[in-house]
């Protein structure tokens, strides 16, 4: 009986087992997972921030504030906000908040780290990604590097950046 | 004849040789020999540091070749059964730490099943992550 396409060998253990995984390109769960807390945490911060201004504007003007999300300002504030997260995070240090807390980081597709300029493409090019139903993104799965739409126009990648074998022996050592 | 009595002579010699050898050997107490000897004395003139300094470690450590060693220790087997895995746990810094490594993990167990299911619907064998060319090795970076 042989093992089929793509299956790994039952007595295998599980990858972070075997390798640190620092340096591997990180699959679609990671990142998605990843990018899923950064737009949570960007829209609290951006509703949090809409509440203070609304709160301010009480107590210094008494005049109440209320926001629509059809307000043309609202989306073009919103979209600067996600702009500057994400391309700040990117060129500062190669992650957001949620790629920080998944282990995951932007990198150039040489495996150095990402300059401001490709932060800045690479922001500009996320929106496309999700263009045709996400098929920008099919890259992650089937590309041999697991690349984006907008990581091949900004010439990125996005690679593990934490210790799996050394968290899988702590958890050992714990149980 | 002479020829064939030369090697009588050497091999009559040898058996000499050695019978001398045993006898003397048996003779001398090896004890009593050690104990005039003054070990402490005889460390105290030897050069250690002049010793090691002849001794090419580098050259020593580059000839070990350590992954065939390094392949036979099953670590997991060897973290669970020794004190190890409390040194290793110390060194974490708590549930924070402990948290995060699950997250990371169940999220690295999703990647791979993704991967896995891709790679039999493409009918082509998971290997494992793939690396960046020009990627510096683990370790050395982030």
């Amino acid at each position: 009986m042989t093992a089929r396409a793509g299956d790994a060998p039952r007595s295998s253990p599980p990858v972070i087992a075997r390798e640190t995984l620092q340096g591997k390109c990180a699959g679609f769960a990671s990142r998605f997972v990843a990018f899923g807390v950064d737009v949570g945490i960007s829209l609290g911060v951006f509703m949090l921030a809409l509440a203070a201004i609304s709160f301010a504007a009480r107590v210094l003007t008494g005049t109440n504030i209320a926001w629509n999300k059809g307000d043309i300002w609202v989306v073009v504030a919103y979209a600067v906000w996600e702009f500057i997260y994400f391309a700040h995070s990117w060129a500062a240090s190669g992650r957001t908040v949620g790629m920080a807390l998944f282990g995951v980081r932007v990198v150039r597709d040489d495996g150095t780290d990402v300059s401001g300029r490709r932060a800045v493409v690479r922001t500009l090019a996320l929106p496309l990604s999700f263009l045709l139903l996400g098929l920008g993104f099919a890259g992650i799965l089937l590309g041999g590097q697991r690349r984006a739409l907008h990581d091949v126009i900004a010439g990125t990648a996005v690679i593990y950046s934490w210790d799996a074998r050394a968290a899988r022996l702590r958890f050992l050592s714990r149980g | 004849m002479e020829g064939r009595l030369v090697p009588r002579m050497e091999a009559l010699a040898q058996a000499v040789a050695e019978r001398a050898v045993e006898i003397v050997v048996s003779a001398v107490d090896m004890n009593a020999l050690l104990d005039g000897v003054d070990l402490n004395a005889l460390l105290d003139q030897v050069d250690f540091d002049q010793v090691l300094a002849r001794i090419d470690l580098d050259q020593m450590v580059g000839r070990l070749d350590l992954n065939p060693i390094l392949a036979r220790i099953d670590v997991e087997a060897l973290v669970q059964q020794t004190d190890l895995g409390a040194v290793i746990a110390r060194s974490s810094s708590g549930v924070a730490s402990e948290v995060l490594d699950v997250f990371r993990s169940q999220t690295v167990g999703l990647d791979e099943l993704i991967a896995r299911w891709i790679g039999r619907l493409r009918r082509r064998p998971y290997t494992g992550p793939p690396g960046l060319p020009g990627r510096l090795p683990a370790g050395s970076g982030s």
